[in-house]
């Protein structure tokens, strides 16, 4: 009888309250990561459409699919969709790619060729170009499930924030 | 992280192991837990905050069911709480993509979705977590109070990633009394090394050989052809999975800790049922244990049981994967599980040994064919091969030459997955009379072993790990 007074009478316990707000915070953290790192089943040519308007084409022009083979060593074939933007000057750096890849395994060579793309671009450049390799230095690189995206150029973050916006 | 990569094998390790050994005792945990934190954070940077997530929720719900005890109604829900949040955790992450894709199958619109990698490990920690939840609950283990001790048992390397699943009624104690010994050490070493080889010589080598035959276009290759393929398939898979828990339980004993087998040579079982005593041992009592005996196990009648047996074995096959194939394999065990206990189970008994041999391999590796496809179609086209139909011959010079070009591997294998191998070591290593020899045999034997695996790790770039992906 008396244990029974002691249950009615107990409040919700501390570990009660704390479990809800651990659930809470797994909820918000959850919510961060859809809104900042997950990918999207969207078609790439809707994702496509949504960079390309974004671009600013005096300075970038769409490039063959041979150029993804020519600049970063990768088969445009073994993707879902290439896309990739270059600057026609010989002194310029920037450069716009976006890649869907067929499966997550492909993601880190893609990812490995686009470093070495950088570093390549930047030993080129090294010396005697510095606003170009600060270009490179800033270069936004984002990888959303199975795109990745990357943009070279003075105005690299808002064409990120496409990208992201996209998505 | 991979235990079979040359990053944890030279530094991650021997750094690890190094600082474990130097610091006082009441530091141990603390030395692992970091290790343990750093190893998955290696690979998965941004999921280490749901892992940590996960310890937290879960020792705070192992207290709050500890202290609801005097009153059941409270605790059960207190329970169906923790196990709800973990399920769908687990659902969200693994499950929710499978759902919208199979949901886009039949709707004449498509949903697009927002989709995010699966968390590695996710499987396999969680389902630590509810055997916590549920052992407390049913008060075969003691809620920790010590949430150092709790989030080590989560998230321990040697079985964070791929298991063995360690039950905490298992582990308890150890948590936080172990015993270190050179002897233990020793043998932990030889774990561990058996492992890596398992993994880097065989899994990898034998894995290359089943590419091959799975990049051919269907209808281009032999019955033969198909055969090879699929008995390279499920060497691969048996030597990558079981090498990782050997690894796991090697670091382990090095660690002090004690796990239990997860594999006990399962390809020369002589039933179906026999296979899943023998194959992920941890994964097939952790279902027998919170599931199957809770739905009623063989205590109600033949047509309870065969509805549990099948509900286990969905759930089972849903576990390896988020897909159509991954459902129709746990579907395919549990109805030959169904058969074998309640059909032709006796029938069986009474055949030779070589024929229930041959049975439970054919059923086997067509079961790996529904685990290796990623589509039913292409199951099920893959199977009609392997039986004749649409295939190009029944042998031909290209199936010819993975046998006999990769003979000794397969012989290699085979002695590998039964205890032939390990026995045939152990009897080279035997062989002289006096103990001091015999040690520096078993040295130089499992060094050579271990050199040899690193030679295969550093010059091959296949180095994929299959049960990595649930």
């Amino acid at each position: 009888m008396m244990q029974e007074k002691n249950i009615q009478r107990r409040g919700p316990g501390k570990n009660m309250i704390l479990k809800y707000f651990v659930l809470v915070m797994i909820i918000a953290y959850i919510v961060v990561l859809m809104i900042y790192t997950s990918g999207s089943t969207k078609s790439f040519d809707k994702i496509e459409q949504a960079v390309e308007s974004s671009l600013d084409t005096e300075n970038l022009t769409k490039v063959d699919v041979q150029g993804l083979k020519r600049y970063y060593g990768l088969n445009s074939a073994d993707y879902d969709g290439v896309m990739l933007y270059s600057s026609q000057k010989s002194m310029s750096t920037e450069e716009v790619l976006l890649i869907k890849v067929k499966n997550d395994g492909q993601m880190q060579h893609v990812r490995d060729a686009v470093q070495k793309r950088i570093e390549n671009r930047k030993n080129d450049f090294e010396g005697y170009a510095p606003e170009q390799v600060k270009l490179l230095e800033q270069a936004q690189l984002s990888v959303r499930g199975k795109y990745l995206f990357l943009a070279i150029a003075p105005k690299a973050e808002a064409y990120k924030d496409a990208f992201a916006k996209s998505l | 992280m991979l235990f079979s990569s040359v990053t944890f094998l030279f530094v991650f390790l021997p750094v690890t192991m190094a600082l474990y050994y130097i610091v006082p005792q009441k530091f141990r945990n603390v030395i692992m837990l970091i290790a343990s934190l750093i190893f998955y954070a290696w690979g998965e940077p941004i999921y280490i905050v749901l892992m940590v997530l996960s310890i937290l929720l879960n020792y705070i719900c192992g207290l709050d069911i500890e202290d609801k005890r005097d009153d059941p109604r409270k605790m059960r829900r207190s329970l169906i709480f923790a196990v709800v949040v973990n399920l769908l955790l687990l659902g969200f992450f693994k499950y929710y993509g499978f759902l919208l894709d199979s949901l886009n199958a039949v709707l004449p619109v498509d949903i697009p979705y927002r989709d995010l990698p699966l968390p590695i490990g996710i499987s396999f920690y969680t389902f630590q977590a509810m055997s916590y939840i549920i052992d407390v609950y049913r008060g075969e283990a003691k809620s920790q109070k010590n949430i150092l001790y709790f989030a080590l048992y989560i998230s321990m390397f040697p079985q964070l990633i791929a298991g063995p699943i360690v039950r905490y009624v298992d582990i308890e104690a150890q948590l936080k009394n172990r015993v270190l010994s050179m002897r233990k050490f020793g043998l932990g070493a030889e774990y561990f090394i058996i492992g890596l080889a398992k993994k880097v010589i065989l899994a990898n080598s034998i894995g290359q050989i089943y590419e091959q035959i799975a990049s051919l276009q269907m209808g281009s290759f032999s019955v033969l052809t198909a055969w090879v393929g699929c008995i390279s398939y499920a060497f691969q898979i048996y030597f990558d999975f079981s090498g990782y828990s050997d690894m796991a339980i090697g670091l382990g004993k090095m660690f002090g800790f004690e796990f239990r087998k997860n594999f006990d040579y399962p390809y020369i079982s002589t039933s179906i049922t026999e296979f899943w005593r023998r194959w992920h041992i941890s994964l097939s009592t952790w279902f027998r244990e919170y599931v199957y005996i809770p739905l009623g196990g063989n205590r109600c009648t033949q047509s309870r049981q065969i509805m549990n047996l099948l509900v286990v074995w969905m759930l089972t096959g849903l576990w390896h994967g988020a897909a159509w194939n991954f459902l129709f394999w746990g579907l395919y065990y549990g109805i030959l599980l169904v058969l074998e206990k309640f059909v032709w189970g006796r029938k069986l008994e009474r055949l030779p040994s070589a024929a229930k041999h041959i049975y439970s391999m054919v059923f086997v590796l067509i079961g790996w064919v529904f685990f290796f496809s990623p589509s039913l179609g292409y199951a099920f086209n893959y199977i009609g091969v392997m039986f004749g139909a649409g295939a190009s011959a029944f042998a031909d010079k290209q199936a010819l030459f993975y046998v006999f070009t990769h003979w000794l591997l397969y012989l290699i294998a085979i002695l590998g997955s039964s205890a032939l191998g390990l026995n045939l070591l152990k009897q080279i290593i035997g062989g002289f009379n006096s103990a001091r020899i015999r040690k520096v045999a078993a040295g130089v034997v499992y060094i050579s072993i271990f050199l040899i695996s690193v030679a295969y790790l550093v010059t091959e770039t296949f180095n994929p790990f299959l049960y990595f992906r649930f």
